[in-house]
């Protein structure tokens, strides 16, 4: 029952990052290749303030989070205004240096031999694995929420019209660089905070976590799912993680010679979706949402269409 | 001496790394997207390596030359199946980049499921150390150097001297100009990908021999031959061998100056820095 709960809430903390990603990928355009390294910030951020500094975990999480966007923010300074290819190499070169940083850096992180422990917040509760799933299944609703609110805001309208045609959006005036910046530095801090929250759910942190898989898994998730639709990443995640992860590895009677071979098998499934998807249906399950598929407006419009344009 | 020393096992260690970004470059310069699957055509050279080496019991050197052509023929097989298919469809450049990290891993993990997770082993042929002034080296890096020279100079000809170089470089610049001028694009391809398949197999041969043959020795070196790439300029199949050899003496370099693990952080900070002023604008 606990591991079920812990792969739940992961499975939580990866929704999240996916629908970051969303707003990256799918409404701004900016292909991020580095999300295990922002998370993993965020996640050795938080375990290194809170074990070595003994400061309390939801300082710790802020702290990390503030961190992490300073990081994204020097990065983006440096390549968001080149190519998508080199956006791509750069943050995954980026995943790579803090993944190898925190090998080295041993009196901090611990290096090969792990960092812990990190408890759950509020000892005083019972079974506080539960009410910190809760937690995430808030958080994660509010991430849900909240960029489905941007995309159809005037600020969601504008990251659409930067992932479409960034020149046109540019000769309009917009100030695309500085607002695709934001973009990333904000969801790059909030990749953090979710790399933070992971922290207590592994309670000990190993190099190991800061695998570059993290990220494929999420791409393919959110690819999956649609990159598009505010509910790709929820679908995705259940598609992938929940359905290889938690039903197949728990619950299917696979004898134990072959149990070895599961993950590989999952990760070769995992390739073979996102190819037969890329091939016959490229903007995922779910298709794309939001104002920018809508007809163009009619001589009458309709009146809940009146209502979201405005 | 220092610089002399890391100039030498710079190129050592670079060798594989320089094959890699040539046949990365060539597939990025003609159909215009970062091939990750490239990383596959690396693994799968060293395991077509064992299955000749080791298995069926073939002396090394005699080994290579099948575990290429194999390399290029699965290089060829990848582009048929999976990639022409996509451009046709018109997949863009990003969405091409995540399906090739799709068949990248049905590669990889297929190749698991089959052979098992393992670390494998090349029978070497008969190594002995050899002294050159100051410096040494074994004959199996020297004989892997002057190969992986030859199969470069090959390469550079073949692009900058040849027709097929010209029709390559005619289809990467104006598609539809070159196929009015009557260069088949399909022909073309296929030679293109089987050239690189090749290069990229030859690489995981000496990677391997070097080391040892894992599933992800690939995936390993596929994020500094991506950098390379971009930094050396779009499918510019020279600025590869130089932006590869210059990454390779310069892990070498600062691996001999501090620990080995920096380098790698220097070297991919480094390549971040030159990004910023070679990538290509947006707007």
């Amino acid at each position: 029952m606990d591991y079920l709960i812990f792969s739940l809430s992961l499975m939580l903390i990866y929704i999240g990052l996916a629908q970051l990603l969303h707003v990256q990928f799918g409404m701004t355009g900016i292909p991020n290749f580095g999300v295990v390294g922002f998370w993993g910030l965020g996640l050795y951020g938080t375990g290194v303030l809170y074990v070595t500094y003994a400061v309390p975990l939801l300082p710790a999480i802020v702290l990390a989070s503030v961190l992490s966007g300073v990081v994204a923010y020097v990065l983006a300074y440096l390549v968001l205004q080149r190519s998508g290819q080199a956006i791509l190499a750069a943050t995954l070169a980026l995943a790579a240096v803090i993944s190898t940083l925190v090998v080295t850096e041993k009196q901090l992180t611990g290096g090969v031999k792990g960092l812990g422990m990190i408890s759950f917040p509020f000892p005083e509760l019972g079974s506080r694995n539960v009410v910190y799933f809760i937690f995430l299944v808030i958080v994660v609703a509010v991430l849900i929420w909240g960029s489905a609110k941007l995309r159809d805001s005037r600020l969601g309208r504008q990251l659409i019209a930067i992932r479409d045609n960034e020149e046109l959006a540019a000769s309009l005036g917009k100030d695309t660089a500085g607002v695709k910046r934001m973009t990333f530095v904000v969801t790059c801090a909030l990749m953090a905070a979710l790399g933070g929250m992971t922290a207590p759910l592994h309670q000990f942190l190993v190099p190991y976590h800061l695998a570059p898989s993290l990220t494929f898994a999420v791409w393919i998730a959110l690819v999956l799912g649609g990159k598009s639709h505010s509910l790709g990443a929820l679908i995705g995640v259940f598609a992938t993680f929940g359905l290889f992860d938690i039903l197949i590895e728990t619950y299917a009677p696979v004898p134990t010679e072959q149990a070895i071979l599961l993950p590989n098998f999952k990760l070769f499934c995992y390739g073979l979706l996102l190819v037969l998807i890329i091939m016959f249906r490229p903007s995922g399950m779910l298709g794309e949402d939001g104002p920018r598929v809508r007809a163009r407006p009619r001589p009458t419009p309709t009146p809940g269409a009146a209502v979201r344009e405005g | 001496m220092l610089l002399l020393d890391a100039i030498f096992i710079g190129l050592l260690e670079a060798s594989p790394l320089i094959l890699a970004a040539m046949g990365f470059t060539l597939i990025y310069y003609l159909n215009g997207f970062m091939n990750i699957a490239y990383a596959e055509s690396v693994t799968f050279g060293a395991y077509f390596a064992i299955l000749f080496n080791v298995v069926l019991g073939m002396h090394f050197y005699t080994a290579i030359l099948p575990s290429m052509l194999m390399s290029g023929v699965l290089s060829v097989a990848v582009y048929y199946a999976i990639f022409r298919p996509a451009l046709n469809r018109g997949v863009g450049p990003t969405e091409m980049i995540i399906l090739s990290v799709g068949v990248s891993f049905m590669l990889r993990y297929g190749l698991i499921l089959v052979v098992g997770p393992e670390n494998l082993f090349l029978n070497e042929p008969n190594i002995s150390y050899l002294r050159l002034g100051w410096m040494g080296a074994t004959n199996l890096q020297l004989i892997a150097l002057g190969l992986v020279v030859l199969t470069a100079g090959i390469l550079y000809w073949m692009i900058y001297n040849t027709g097929l170089g010209e029709q390559m470089r005619g289809l990467a610049n104006n598609h539809d100009l070159a196929m009015a001028s009557g260069i088949n694009p399909h022909r073309t391809s296929i030679a293109i990908w089987f050239i690189a398949g090749c290069a990229g197999g030859l690489s995981g041969v000496f990677s391997g021999v070097f080391a040892q043959v894992t599933p992800y020795m690939g995936w390993n070196i596929i994020l500094i031959t991506m950098l390379v790439t971009i930094v050396a300029g779009i499918g510019s199949v020279r600025g590869a061998a130089v932006a590869a050899v210059v990454a390779g003496i310069l892990t070498a370099f600062i691996t001999l100056v501090t620990k080995p693990l920096y380098a790698e952080v220097v070297l991919l900070m480094a390549f971040i820095g030159v990004l910023t002023f070679r990538g290509a604008r947006t707007a």
